[in-house]
């Protein structure tokens, strides 16, 4: 049985996916997952998961992001705001020009 | 009242005698369990499986590790302590030496938790020791000790029929069975004496006598074992003379020793190779 392992580095941060352990049980699971993925890393904290518990959606189910231009969403009318004001906007329209960028990437590419 | 020792250089030569016996019975007994334990790499039953024990071995060589450093407070080398002490010199007990048969999982599982709680014990006993260098180690081996026997736990509560939800097969239970009968008379050498054991104790470098840790390692192991349905043969029949504790092992032993001391000795370090003054020689 397969077990999926999700380390978190410290507390209160998100328990990220590293890898995974085959173990009868959730027990030995636990025990085989501090060697595999505790040991050398900095970690907080271990989750262990069956493999078969975990949900997932694919691009084959589905088009994430939908698959018209949302570029409307962007504040890119206020071209002349200076963005420095608020560094968390700045983020976030790098983050969704980027997004977009690989996107359109995608497209170009399928 | 023991005197208090804040250095090993602070012990006269009788005690230091003795506090070398104590510290060769940690030290060599950690070595030989982790250097059987290594052959397990690759041949365990699973990736994980081999990575567990594998790790365990590890943490065995650095508890070593610890009291080799410390020994060589007292004066002596390393190749003294490891590489070049002769075969009856050396103070582990006959159950880390044993060979492992091949595919036999259920023996490393078990002597893991044999030896594991004794080391548990015994290093709980080294806690108020007389030598402040000794107690020093004994929280960082103790953090490792207790993944160690929950590890041997949760196998042996999967490999014995009296493991509840987890319980194991007849096969798998025989296999334990068997490895107990064979191990346990190795086990109890654990605890038997050396030459020095009276001036270990009077001069409190271990806070324990090796009777007090030897009835209450009974004390766990017995019913924890009982428990998976095993049958425990009876401690006061088995009186081993060789105990590995008076220099006295088993015939594997030396083989053994042989192994890993080779590559040491193939260095040939009186003659080392030159790449200069004239050439390799």
């Amino acid at each position: 049985m397969i077990w999926e392992v999700f380390r978190q580095e410290n507390a209160g941060d998100y328990h990220k996916h590293c890898g995974n352990v085959h173990a009868p049980d959730r027990e030995m699971a636990k025990l085989f997952a501090q060697i595999q993925h505790g040991r050398r890393m900095q970690t907080k904290s271990l989750w262990v998961v069956p493999q078969e518990e975990v949900g997932e959606v694919d691009t084959d189910d589905t088009s994430f992001g939908g698959t018209t231009d949302k570029a409307y969403r962007w504040a890119v009318t206020y071209t002349q705001v200076d963005e420095s004001f608020a560094e968390e906007i700045a983020e976030s329209q790098a983050e969704q020009e980027e997004q977009a960028k690989k996107k359109r990437e995608a497209e170009t590419n399928d | 009242m023991t005197d208090r020792y804040d250095t090993v250089d602070e012990l006269d030569e009788e005690a230091t005698e003795a506090f070398r016996e104590l510290i060769y019975r940690l030290a060599d007994d950690e070595y030989v369990i982790a250097e059987r334990d290594i052959e397990w790499q690759i041949y365990a039953p699973t990736l994980e499986s081999d990575l567990a024990l594998a790790n365990i071995a590890q943490d065995e060589f650095g508890h070593a590790r610890l009291w080799y450093d410390l020994a060589q407070e007292t004066g002596l080398s390393e190749a003294a302590c490891l590489w070049e002490k002769p075969a009856d010199q050396w103070r582990h007990s006959t159950l880390v030496e044993l060979p492992y048969t091949d595919g036999d999982w259920a023996d490393p599982v078990l002597r893991s938790y044999l030896y594991d709680t004794a080391e548990r014990l015994r290093v709980e006993a080294l806690a108020g020791s007389s030598v402040a260098p000794v107690a020093d180690r004994v929280q960082k081996i103790l953090d490792e000790e207790r993944y160690h026997r929950e590890h041997a736990q949760s196998w042996l509560e999967r490999l014995t029929l009296g493991g509840g939800a987890d319980a194991g097969t007849e096969e798998s239970h025989a296999k334990v069975q068997d490895a107990l009968d064979r191990l346990f008379p190795h086990a109890l050498t654990l605890f038997a004496a050396g030459e020095h054991e009276e001036t270990i104790v009077a001069e409190g470098f271990r806070t324990e006598t090796l009777d007090d840790l030897r009835r209450e390692w009974l004390d766990v192991v017995i019913p924890y074992l009982e428990s998976l349905d095993l049958t425990v043969p009876e401690p006061e029949d088995e009186k081993r003379t060789a105990t590995g504790r008076n220099g006295d092992h088993t015939e594997h032993w030396e083989p053994l020793l042989e192994e890993f001391t080779k590559t040491y000795r193939e260095f040939d370090f009186d003659h080392p190779v030159r790449l200069r003054e004239g050439g390799v020689s």
